[in-house]
């Protein structure tokens, strides 16, 4: 049977962009004007490029450094901000623009009080969990005629926070739930914890060589929606590392022992969970029946 | 039901429960507002209920179903009989229960004609079973049930199980009548001394020997209202129970597949393992399939599986990826429920969701001086709306997210937000 009735297809892209100011190339100057203005520029072009594919086409834009996490687009200040608009240029094309630039712009600028910033990690877990939060809010609130086709794209030149497992898993599982594909394009390292979710969620990861071209990676390899990227030869997709860590030196192992208990993976028998504090048994060998009838054999 | 309050009056004595004056209209005339309202305090207030903290739950579930195929399920007070509104529900369950206990495995049996039959053995394929539900649709109701005879069966497989696991059987039962060749106690003390709790959820009446069984193995008995207290039965029972109290902890050997990735180049470190190769997990079936370097390795004894978690045919070790025993973290680092408070002026957007807060306005006569004029102004008046806080940092967000983060996300953002916070509390 036939849905005569065709929904109109809405579809999200969540942009969330790692602002750490740790990456090493954002103060190389390239062309007079320095990285990290070419990345924003890229994004916000990418965005742009989005929204005017069709007019129910809907944006939100993240930006996260070691600090805080914030939302650029749309912006949560109250406040409405006049915006300068070349002329014939679509209205929403200046206020991204616009309000990309003041909010990165005030992110930065909270970010500068702290010295120890370039330490800790970016807060990518926390970014990625707004965006989340978000497409569920556009979910409920569009009317039954739209159909809402969500994805998140991580754009981070930031590697592996291992302290920030347990967030991103529970990002991965709750994008999975909701149909959600998580894309990655990777600037500088390479990150298993975001090859992993974009495995678990059938999205798209990219390592791309060079920063330079990053719009263009952007525009060919992330903007198709992924129910056409089926009919596009996108890059391969890398094998995945799936082995898990284990909790005392953070290894990965190929054969560990898990505590039945509270699942925390051990590289070597112990006696004592360390993360539950349960003492386990040693495995009494279920062979007792076996070794009478021998003896009875013998005698 | 009305076994546990005695205090709770017949039905008859308390009058009548005007149902219909909890909802109301508001100014413009719609009912949206309102049930939206009532629907998410319902929610809420079951949310609340099931945040019990960081208890022990058994992760490693080894559960037997056993579903009543006898002559009364054929009966039509469940649309399209009962049978078939059950199955679809199993359906349902199976899907779920693999979602949130990967590690876990699963049988089906059902009870008919007084005998007992096993439809799958226990296992952790999810397509398997739900493929035997299928089929089981089919199946011709009739005869009588026997409890004794499927909850033996049902023991028998769980017997061996080791003892790390948490042994559980649920029965839906749709009789009012079972025929059993021996005396049921004799298996209820069994089930108990094998440590096997039995759960049972009544289709038709309440049944005196399963509310026994029920009780004496540490399970619950339910009867159902209608469907959707049906659906929310069986669902109930995906959640991982609380540890009775008498399972032992011990340290389970796991194998973790997909070690080194393939280099690009096309050389790579051990030929063998990514040589094509027949896949175990299909090779007594007759569509086994030759895969190419996609599948998982068994880190011990080397065969070939095509999908995870799966038990290894040849050595026995259990094989799994990291993300399966991840899916069970959130139960063990649970948070805490948020703080219902009134709206502040300050916050205006949710943090999760960048909503922004309607403030709910009402007129208000402001009388200055009994002598003048009256003013007239109207005010916003916040303490309608209610928001949430978090306790650990913070942050507002709204019911919508609230929800949403208690059920599905598992994290708060505004603590994953907050360099301090954002650390895992473990390790």
């Amino acid at each position: 049977m036939e849905d005569k009735e065709e929904r109109i297809e809405t579809s999200l892209v969540a942009i969330v962009i790692d602002a750490t100011p740790a990456k090493k190339f954002a103060s190389q100057p390239l062309d007079g004007s320095s990285m990290m203005n070419r990345i924003f520029d890229s994004l916000i072009a990418f965005g742009n490029a989005h929204l005017m594919q069709a007019s129910h086409n809907k944006l939100a834009i993240i930006a996260c450094n070691s600090k805080s996490t914030k939302f650029l687009y749309p912006s949560m200040d109250g406040t409405s901000r006049s915006y300068h608009n070349r002329p014939g240029q679509y209205d929403m094309f200046a206020k991204v623009d616009s309000d990309v630039r003041h909010g990165l712009g005030e992110l930065i600028l909270n970010d500068m009080t702290d010295n120890d910033s370039t330490k800790s990690d970016s807060l990518l877990g926390g970014a990625m969990a707004r965006a989340l939060s978000y497409i569920h809010r556009v979910q409920r609130e569009l009317s039954l005629s739209h159909q809402l086709k969500p994805r998140v794209l991580v754009v981070s030149g930031s590697c592996d926070s291992a302290l920030q497992y347990m967030t991103f898993m529970n990002v991965f599982f709750t994008a999975q739930k909701e149909n959600v594909v998580i894309d990655c394009c990777m600037m500088d390292t390479d990150s298993g914890l975001l090859q992993q979710g974009c495995d678990i969620t059938g999205g798209q990861y990219l390592h791309i060589p060079s920063v330079a071209g990053l719009l263009e990676y952007l525009l060919w390899v992330f903007l198709p929606s992924p129910s056409c990227r089926s009919k596009i030869v996108l890059p391969p997709p890398t094998k995945v590392d799936y082995r898990a860590a284990c909790f005392c030196h953070h290894k990965l192992v190929d054969i560990g022992w898990v505590c039945s208990v509270c699942l925390s993976i051990f590289c070597k028998f112990s006696i004592m969970c360390t993360t539950c504090n349960t003492e386990f048994k040693l495995n009494r060998p279920a062979i007792v029946p076996a070794k009478s009838k021998k003896r009875a054999r013998i005698e | 039901m009305a076994d546990e309050d005695e205090t709770k009056e017949y039905r008859w004595e308390s009058g009548y429960e005007k149902t219909w004056e909890a909802i109301k209209e508001d100014d413009d005339g719609l009912l949206e507002s309102n049930v939206a309202d009532l629907v998410a305090r319902a929610k809420r207030k079951r949310a609340a209920l099931k945040d019990t903290g960081a208890i022990q739950l058994g992760m490693m579930r080894h559960l037997f179903v056993v579903v009543d195929a006898s002559a009364c399920m054929f009966l039509q007070d469940l649309k399209p009989t009962r049978f078939l509104c059950v199955l679809k529900l199993l359906e349902v369950f199976v899907h779920e229960f693999f979602d949130l206990n990967p590690i876990s495995q699963l049988g089906i049996l059902t009870t008919k004609m007084k005998r007992s039959e096993q439809i799958t053995v226990l296992a952790g394929n999810q397509k398997k079973h739900i493929e035997a539900l299928q089929q089981l649709k089919d199946l011709s109701c009739e005869g009588e049930p026997s409890l004794q005879n499927s909850l033996e069966r049902a023991m028998n497989g769980l017997k061996n199980m080791p003892a790390y696991s948490s042994r559980e059987i649920l029965v839906l039962f749709g009789s009012l009548t079972t025929c059993d060749p021996g005396d049921i106690q004799k298996t209820i003390k069994s089930l108990k001394d094998n440590n096997i709790r039995v759960s049972i959820i009544g289709l038709a009446a309440e049944v005196r020997i399963c509310q026994e069984i029920a009780k004496k193995t540490g399970g619950t008995y339910n009867v159902l209202i209608d469907d959707h207290h049906l659906k929310e039965l069986i669902l109930n029972q995906v959640q991982p129970p609380a540890v009775a109290g008498s399972m032992e902890a011990s340290l389970v050997k796991m194998g973790f597949p997909g070690g080194s990735p393939i280099v690009n180049d096309g050389t790579s470190d051990s030929s063998a393992d990514h040589a094509p190769a027949y896949c175990l997990c299909h090779i007594e079936s007759e569509t086994s399939s030759l895969m190419g370097p996609n599948g998982y390795n068994c880190p011990q004894c080397g065969s070939r599986y095509c999908e995870l978690p799966v038990e290894c045919k040849q050595c026995g070790l259990t094989l799994v990826s990291a993300p399966h025993l991840a899916r069970s973290y959130h139960h063990l680092f649970p948070i805490k429920p948020f703080i219902e408070r009134a709206q502040v002026r300050e916050t205006t957007h949710c943090f999760a969701c960048a909503k922004l807060f309607v403030e709910a306005e009402t007129n208000v006569i402001i009388i200055v001086n009994f002598r003048l004029c009256l003013f007239y102004h109207s005010l916003p008046f916040l303490f309608l709306l209610k928001v949430y806080e978090c306790e650990n940092c913070n942050q507002i967000v709204c019911l919508d997210c609230d929800l949403f983060i208690r059920e599905t996300l598992h994290t708060c953002p505004g603590c994953a937000s907050d360099p301090v916070t954002a650390q895992m509390k473990t390790n």
